[in-house]
């Protein structure tokens, strides 16, 4: 069957019937366009307009699930031992503690709680995410050549520009620097000089951070490698003062005149001691003073440089450098002006014994003087136009020596972090950095820090930042690149050969000269042997039989031997002559004296040839 | 026809007159206004039409253009019933600017 349902709905109820038609197009405006209508603008050019280059961002927050660390502690105190065990005997604590480890129950107890107390140290792992992975992988950058980029320079604020004679660093981290301003050019500053030094901060080249007001300019300055607070500062005039920064620019206290140098403080250097309070000067009236800054009246300890160990001061040599390593308390040395290094023991019973030796080789003052770091029984002199590297052990010369450069040197230090890495200032306003691996005749870098001479240099403890001081009081800061302050892997292996092998060279040429110099000696007394030739021997016996420097010696004693005999000859040969030429003057002269007795006035004189016709 | 349901051009014309004056009036074309003149022409403009209570949908366009020299050219065209519906245009002006509001009244 069908199913069917039908729906009914008027027609009314469909709405209005749809008639539509099209209408045609019809225009609603036409405006023309109209030329005057332009004339009432005028053309904005230029016109300026902004556009936006950067790439549009933005920018999101989500948040995470918090990870919630907490740290817990627990407080053990020691007891639960039974009552028959007194817990402050050891022996019995320890036969207890036996007699437990043994019981079944104890272990099967520890092994079941191990895991579980496991379970809970590693919860609340939190992850560092700061960790660096790649920390100790050593950089290769032997490839790129060194360099150093200048960071700051600080200029001495003063109208009357002065000399920086002595920078020293904040020993906890480079953060400052104590520069000390002097002029040394002698009674040539004006009365209106300024007599202040100063502390910068590295990061402030406009206005130094602290002014230190010393009595008489400073000639150096030292921070107290103990405690950051406190400078000590030699002047111009021979005293030391001493000053603690949270107390202000005035000095906490001056030595006295009567007790002082008697000529500008060029050194000083913090002792290693308990106190912290001990440091030591050096000036050029030929002493060296110990003070203690607790009782600045009077020096504690007093050296006179009297190289005949005299204590004489009239004999004394001037110091102008200082070197002390705190590895090695009791020994100091001494740089000169009479260009000598004298190696002192401040532990010697009598102050004649504390000048152990002297090292002699430059012509002019040592303006530096420093042990390596790395190798304390090298050190380094810097003075006249080359910088010198010694072993203690060689008093008669150096090991190493730069090459004469044409302007003085001035100032030099090593680097902290590499054994064979110097640097030296000079006259021309250079600052040369020596890697002496690398390269010996010539400086590794040579930077043309200033017009003017530079004055003093002095290497953070880091290596890499390094600031020199000039004539007119320009503290210029350098950051070397890494190449210059990271140390290869072998360098230190290096240098120990290096100065070994140069040190034994050194030796051979010594013991070579001792030689030559005795048989001189026993050549020209001759006849009073017998002593003489003991000696030899003995000595022959000190020098261990070295078969190689007696090749040599046995050499050149030939070839001076045979020197000799040719110098000899031709002095025979000239006395001959010079014999013969007399003879013939004579001849001359007698026959000039007959021609003259004979009366020919027109001859006078005239040439011999003339005067033998 | 009933002039209570049918669309009377004189009357929407009015009503856009007055609209356009007192949205715009006396003002000077200016480029920063010309957004709120149209947006008030067109609304002003519907306003009145729905309070004429005519069984009718409408449609308002409005073009502000600056007398600048510049032709301007518009034109329509419908597919209606031509019986009922219709449109007006009209063209309103001052010194600095054109305004032309079109209306399109289509009855349910």
């Amino acid at each position: 069957m069908e199913i069917v349902y039908v729906y009914t709905k008027k027609r009314l109820e469909f709405g209005r019937q749809c008639n539509f038609s099209d209408r045609p197009a019809e225009l609603h405006v036409d405006l023309a366009p109209d030329d005057k209508l332009v004339h009432d603008f005028i053309e904005k050019d230029p016109c300026d307009s902004g556009i936006q280059c950067a790439q549009e961002m933005s920018e999101h927050e989500v948040n995470t699930e918090r990870f919630e660390s907490e740290s817990r502690g627990v407080n053990h105190v020691e007891g639960g031992w039974p009552k028959d065990v007194n817990a402050q005997e050891v022996e019995q604590t320890i036969r207890y503690r036996k007699k437990v480890e043994k019981d079944e129950m104890y272990v099967n107890t520890i092994l079941q709680l191990g895991s579980v107390m496991e379970h809970c140290i590693r919860q609340n792992n939190a992850i560092d995410i700061y960790e660096e992975y790649f920390n100790d992988t050593t950089q290769e950058s032997a490839e790129e050549p060194s360099s150093a980029k200048t960071i700051n320079v600080f200029r001495d604020p003063n109208e009357i520009k002065r000399t920086a004679t002595h920078l020293s660093w904040y020993p906890d981290g480079a953060k400052k620097l104590a520069v000390a301003y002097s002029n040394l050019e002698f009674q040539r500053s004006s009365p209106d000089t300024s007599l202040d030094s100063y502390i910068w901060d590295v990061e402030n080249p406009n206005k130094p951070e602290m002014t230190l007001k010393p009595v008489s300019p400073l000639v150096c300055l030292e921070y107290n490698p103990k405690d950051s607070h406190i400078l000590m500062g030699g002047c111009y005039n021979g005293q030391i003062a001493y000053w603690d920064t949270r107390k202000g620019s005035q000095p906490v206290e001056l030595s006295l005149v009567e007790h002082s140098h008697r000529d500008p403080v060029y050194k000083v250097i913090w002792l290693q001691s308990k106190t912290g309070t001990e440091c030591f000067t050096a000036s050029t009236d030929g002493q060296v003073l110990w003070w203690d800054t607790r009782k600045l009246g009077e020096p504690t300890e007093k050296l006179i440089l009297d190289p005949t160990k005299k204590m004489n001061i009239d004999n004394a040599l001037g110091a102008i450098s200082l070197e002390y390593e705190p590895t090695m308390p009791t020994k100091f040395m001494v740089g000169t002006e009479q260009g000598s290094v004298v190696n002192c023991n401040r532990k010697a019973k009598t102050p004649a014994d504390k000048i152990v030796a002297l090292y002699t080789g430059h012509h002019g003052p040592i303006y530096a003087l420093q042990r390596n770091p790395f190798f304390p029984k090298n050190f380094l002199t810097v003075g006249d136009w080359t910088a010198r590297i010694w072993s203690e052990d060689i008093r008669e010369s150096s090991i190493m020596w730069t090459k004469y450069h044409t302007s003085y040197l001035t100032d030099g230090c090593w680097s902290p972090v590499r054994p064979a890495v110097f640097f030296t200032t000079k006259m021309d306003g250079t600052l040369d950095v020596w890697d002496y691996l690398f390269k010996q005749k010539e400086p590794t870098l040579s930077l043309q820090v200033c017009d003017e001479a530079l004055h003093s240099v002095r290497v953070q403890d880091n290596g890499r930042w390094l600031a020199c001081g000039s004539h007119s009081g320009t503290t210029t800061l350098l950051e070397l690149s890494d190449g210059l302050c990271v140390m290869p892997r072998n360098e230190k292996v290096l240098v120990t050969a290096m100065f070994e092998r140069e040190t034994k060279r050194e030796k051979i040429l010594e013991s070579r000269h001792r030689e030559m110099r005795l048989k001189e000696r026993s050549k020209s007394e001759q006849g009073g042997g017998g002593g003489e030739d003991a000696e030899r021997e003995k000595e022959g016996d000190e020098e261990e039989e070295d078969l190689v420097a007696r090749a040599e010696k046995e050499f050149y004693e030939a070839i001076e031997a045979e020197k000799k005999d040719r110098a000899a000859k031709e002095a025979k040969r000239n006395e001959a002559l010079k014999k013969e030429n007399e003879l013939q003057g004579e001849v001359i002269m007698e026959e000039d004296g007959e021609e003259k007795l004979n009366g020919h006035p027109e001859k006078d004189g005239g040439t011999p040839d003339n005067a033998t016709e | 026809m009933n002039p209570q349901t049918a669309f009377v051009v004189d009357e929407v014309s009015n009503i856009i007159k007055e609209s356009v004056e007192g949205a715009i009036g006396g003002n000077a074309y200016q480029h920063n206004k010309v957004n709120q003149w149209t947006s008030n022409v067109v609304e002003q403009c519907l306003n009145q039409l729905t309070k004429l209570n005519k069984p009718f949908k409408y449609i308002v366009t409005c073009v502000i253009m600056q007398k600048n020299g510049a032709g301007l050219h518009t034109a329509s065209s419908c597919f209606w019933d031509n019986t009922t519906d219709g449109s007006c245009t009209v063209r309103w002006e001052n010194k600095t600017m054109y305004c032309i509001v079109s209306v399109f009244g289509l009855a349910i």
